[in-house]
């Protein structure tokens, strides 16, 4: 993350330099102003769902859901079938569900917990599986083109579901033969 | 489909009541770790910003797709999306504007608009999510993961535009 960002922030400055020296400050103040926005967006999402995600978790049901999960998680990510597992698992049906603002709150949950037990790799298999995208419907296209005026919107839902499939697949198999190589 | 989030909110609600656990305090409890969470994020979120506005406003995205429509083309992706893919790691809703005026500009159902579709409903911002993931510990080395991530995003992006010509 450091190289990209020292890379494309300095070439980025010396091309606005050359090209429109006045507009650089301005660019910076409007990024950190889009972030401050965003914040507040996720804020609203991270309400809902970690409330919510709470009470799963205080009345015992993300516990129910995760048993039938953990001897799934535990195998793949080779954790020990403990919290860790539980947050797993709830990310991924969550993903399943395309509940995307749901699932983000279980990943850092899962991502914390796996830094007490210091499994990286658990942590980098699980990011490689959500930047891949394991959503089964994707509800903001549909909605997208429906509003477009498109004959039937969710004709896309079988290619989105084959190439997220092969893109998961694909990452998936690529970070474990890259972490068997380099270690 | 409609019913699914409705339903998942009035179970676990009912679930939680009928389990004597203290719905408005632990929702409240979730809500604060939700805000929490969002002011730890604060910081990577800023950065990250800062570096896509000034990246695109520099002329560099453009600089980027101009070089890389030709490659893109002859993999078979239309150099309509090469900005799309290009941006997408980096900014959701940067992208998502841009997907909207390809749909708009090409209509809904046009080959362009199909694959970009399934492009964008295929992958993730992975920049952003690998900011949001790993704000908080110590992991090293995620230039393997993140390399991984491209690149299948990348093939995907192929294979969807080879499938959106029969399909």
């Amino acid at each position: 993350m450091n190289v990209i960002f020292t890379a494309v922030t300095i070439a980025s400055f010396i091309a606005l330099a050359i090209f429109a020296p006045d507009r650089l400050l301005p660019s910076l103040l409007g990024g950190a102003e889009n972030a401050a926005r965003t914040a507040f967006t996720l804020f609203c999402i991270y309400a809902v769902w970690m409330g919510l995600s709470r009470l799963a978790e205080e009345s015992g049901l993300s516990r129910g859901i995760a048993r039938g999960l953990t001897p799934v998680t535990r195998k793949i990510f080779a954790t020990g079938g403990g919290a860790e597992d539980e947050a797993i698992a709830m990310n991924i049906s969550c993903n399943l569900l395309g509940l995307g603002g749901a699932a983000t709150p279980f990943a850092v949950k899962a991502i914390g917990e796996l830094e007490k037990k210091n499994n990286a790799f658990a942590q980098k298999l699980l990011f490689v599986i959500n930047a891949t995208s394991i959503q089964i419907l994707p509800t903001t296209v549909i909605a997208l083109r429906a509003s477009a005026g498109s004959v039937s919107p969710s004709d896309i839902f079988l290619p989105s579901l084959i190439c997220t499939a092969v893109s998961t697949l694909t990452a998936v198999l690529l970070f474990v033969a890259g972490n068997k190589i380099w270690r | 489909m409609a019913l699914i989030i409705p339903f998942i909110f009035i179970f676990v609600f009912a679930f939680a009541a009928i389990r004597r656990v203290n719905v408005y305090k632990s929702f409240t409890a979730g809500i604060k770790d939700g805000f929490d969470f969002t002011l730890s994020l604060l910081p990577c979120l800023a950065a990250i910003f800062m570096m896509c506005e000034i990246f695109e406003v520099s002329g560099l995205a453009d600089m980027f797709t101009r070089l890389l429509a030709p490659v893109f083309g002859f993999l078979g992706i239309p150099e309509q999306l090469t900005k799309l893919v290009l941006i997408k790691p980096f900014s959701g809703s940067g992208s998502l504007a841009y997907l909207n005026e390809i749909i708009k500009g090409y209509g809904a159902d046009s080959y362009v608009a199909r694959c970009a579709c399934v492009c964008f409903g295929s992958s993730e911002t992975v920049f952003y999510i690998s900011a949001v993931y790993f704000a908080g510990v110590k992991v090293k080395k995620l230039a393997l993961p993140i390399f991984c991530v491209l690149t299948a995003t990348f093939i995907s992006t192929v294979v969807a535009c080879l499938i959106c010509r029969v399909m």
